[in-house]
């Protein structure tokens, strides 16, 4: 039952702003959609942590413990991002960015597209994440990608076209290798008993079998299936796209597509890995992961070192973090899968913190370059300038911010199994990038200069301030179910495979 | 039939011109629903049938009728300027197809001989070879519509892939990429309009500002 309501949630949101004529209406109706999902997705948790899972149609729908943590992640972020973006579009509408009036009939359009298309992004992020049938999965994630294009091109700036095309084309082609990984897997499970039956592509079923799948066949898999997520993920060498594509969409997006979007195609990362390991052992597809995350973490390196924009900067701050994710997931033992869930919480938190502060500054500053930007921050926009700052010493890694302990217990986790050189490698690049974005952040928000203090505006601050005070006291304590949530979605990954 | 799959494939690396290509690519679908219906008959499966009929709606008759009338709507009739030459791109192809049949032979169990109609071996090779092709395409395209026609051949080539190897993937989840597909088609299509508009070209190459 849970589960239906918490599908129908978006869909009847997407369908309400479609239909409706007023902006008001849209905003009303996405604000309410979305509380009611992230409520929801509380008790959808909550009833995860008291039955281990939830299923329904036949285990159609499959939700664990890791589940669970994907889909409040994605609905707190969801929430916190709609509010905001009431605020944020209203001031576009106003300076004219959504089309020649502010109250013209091309900027109504604009914004319902807006309003439709991210509750339909919100359905097919949880469709990913409650799928049990790999393919389905895989049906879901390329939906992620296709109701985003067009919140790339939101503005229709020539740039963003650019933006919208490398990310449908990227995506479409690394989805492919994932849906031919999908194909091999189905292929490695094709000898088991009841394969032919809708549930033979079943996660939950597969696990069980895993040490009878064809183990040729799933070596191929796992192959496919790293590039074709990994793409999704951003992983380098296949992350071009994302800067682009998080440069050019509307702040509130660009917030949901680097911390709700990331956290799902990692989900579907996680998924096969489990498979993959308990049918090949942990060994194989950790190395492969290990490869393509410290590699992701290097290459952002130089790019946020010389950095000229601070919308790319946070895009090339989220391959780095998707490729510590990647690692972490690559060292495997209960540590390092505890310093994924946990890295994956905090990240979420900070990162969209992070994207809704910048879309604060470049609203105010017209901007998104650091050379153009007159003025400091924190003059000009207080509240902004200092969570901005906050968020960013957060998101390098300084204690006593959360993500510092999951960094921590990633790297010892690392050292502990044995994976010196990616320790090293890691803390290595981990200083380039802390080096680097304080260099450029710590500039651009206390830099010299005089400007006008910006008026409060409640919509968009409100949810800056409940990011921010989540933040900061995330560092000290996370409350019990959480922190319960996140161990048994961490044991979901251990325990299948140690 | 999944022999001559391949050798449409591999017109579509050498044809220059766009309505051609897409000519090309339906016939190629077309020829995917009736191995398709030919799998489905000798092995009995009844939701194969389905697939095929999807296959049929979809590759043959909706996406088709799509980019035609995109082409139209935009007027092109200029030819696809390949980045290596068409001689050269055969040969590519080739050397990509004996790549395919390599892949394919680690597939191979002689024991298996429980599979009613055994064309598995020889179009998986085959399907292998239009996924590597499609990629080749996709790098060697200038144009953007070229582009998309040659990530829908890939599709096409996983699609066989699917029947070949396992008789098609349950019945929802071919349901659901079949949906993909459908829309990822009108997406591209609708991008590639706006390319073409605010560019006056379709050339991909121009779309080069981003960077760093």
């Amino acid at each position: 039952m849970l589960l239906i309501a918490l599908l129908l949630v978006p869909i009847v949101t997407a369908a309400l702003s479609y239909f409706a004529r007023r902006r008001a209406a849209m905003e009303l109706v996405n604000l309410v959609g979305f509380s009611a999902f992230f409520l929801l997705a509380l008790a959808l948790a909550a009833q995860v942590l008291a039955a281990g899972t939830v299923t329904l149609a036949n285990g159609f729908f499959y939700a664990d413990a890791l589940s669970a943590l994907v889909i409040v992640l994605t609905a707190g972020v969801s929430l916190l991002c709609a509010t905001y973006a009431i605020g944020y579009l209203r001031d576009d509408q106003q300076s004219g960015a959504l089309g020649d009036e502010a109250d013209g009939e091309e900027s109504i359009a604009r914004l319902r597209k807006y309003y439709t298309l991210t509750p339909l992004l919100v359905f097919s992020m949880l469709f990913v994440t409650i799928a049990n049938n790999l393919g389905v999965m895989w049906v879901a994630v390329e939906a992620t990608t296709l109701a985003s294009v067009f919140l790339v091109t939101f503005y229709g700036r020539i740039t963003s076209l650019e933006a919208a095309w490398k990310y449908a084309i990227i995506g479409g082609v690394g989805l492919s290798m994932a849906l031919f990984g999908t194909v091999v897997t189905y292929y490695a499970a094709h000898l088991l008993a009841g394969s032919d039956a809708l549930s033979g592509l079943n996660w939950s079923v597969l696990v069980q079998h895993a040490g009878q799948l064809d183990k040729q066949s799933m070596r191929l898999a796992f192959v496919l299936i790293l590039l074709g997520y990994g793409t999704k993920a951003g992983l380098a060498p296949m992350h071009t796209w994302k800067p682009d594509a998080y440069s050019e969409a509307p702040v509130p997006s660009a917030a949901i597509l680097s911390s709700a979007m990331l956290n799902c195609a990692l989900y579907a990362l996680i998924r096969f890995y489990i498979l993959t390991s308990r049918c090949l052992g942990p060994e194989f597809p950790g190395r492969l992961l290990l490869l393509f995350g410290i590699l992701s973490m290097g290459i952002s390196v130089p790019f946020i070192l010389v950095q000229k924009n601070y919308r790319r900067l946070l895009a090339y701050h989220t391959i780095d973090h998707s490729g510590i994710m990647v690692t972490a997931l690559g060292i495997g033992s209960v540590m390092g899968s505890l310093g994924l869930m946990l890295h994956m919480t905090f990240h979420t938190i900070a990162k969209s913190l992070l994207f809704l502060c910048a879309g604060n500054v470049y609203q105010y500053f017209k901007t998104d370059l650091f050379a153009k930007l007159k003025g400091s921050v924190i003059k000009a926009m207080p509240l902004t300038g200092v969570v901005f700052l906050m968020a960013m010493l957060a998101i390098v890694g300084m204690p006593p911010f959360s993500l510092f302990q999951s960094e921590f217990l990633i790297v010892r986790a690392a050292f502990d199994s044995g994976h010196v050189l990616s320790a090293v490698l890691f803390i290595l690049f981990g200083t380039g990038v802390f080096a680097g974005a304080l260099l450029h952040v710590g500039g651009m928000i206390l830099g010299p200069g005089e400007g006008d203090v910006a008026p409060f505006r409640p919509w968009r601050e409100g949810s800056l301030i409940v990011l921010a005070v989540v933040l900061v006291v995330i560092g000290f304590w996370v409350p019990g179910p959480l922190l319960e949530l996140i161990h048994r979605a961490a044991s979901v990954v251990s325990g299948y495979t140690s | 039939m999944a022999a001559l799959v391949l050798v449409l494939q591999i017109a579509m690396v050498a044809q220059r011109r766009i309505v051609a290509h897409i000519r090309i690519f339906t016939a190629q679908s077309f020829l995917l629903a009736a191995i398709a219906a030919t799998i489905a008959w000798f092995n009995h499966a009844p939701h194969i049938y389905i697939v095929a009929a999807l296959t049929l709606l979809v590759k043959v008759i909706l996406v088709p009728i799509l980019f035609k009338r995109l082409v139209e709507r935009i007027r092109i009739s200029d030819e696809i300027e390949p980045i290596v030459n068409v001689p050269l791109s055969v040969v590519i192809s080739g050397g990509l197809t004996l790549l395919g049949y390599v892949v394919a032979e680690s597939f191979y169990r002689p024991d298996e001989t429980n599979a009613p109609v055994s064309l598995g071996h020889n179009a998986l090779a085959v399907a292998i070879s239009l996924f590597l092709i499609g990629f080749f395409t996709m790098i060697n395209r200038r144009k953007a519509l070229s582009q998309v026609l040659a990530l829908l051949s890939l599709e096409n080539g996983l699609f066989l892939a699917a029947i070949s190897l396992t008789y098609g993937m349950p019945l929802i989840v071919e349901l659901g990429v079949f949906f993909d597909v459908l829309v990822a088609a009108m997406v591209l299509s609708i991008l590639v309009y706006r390319i073409r508009e605010t560019f006056e070209s379709m050339d991909v190459s121009l779309l080069r500002k981003l960077r760093g």
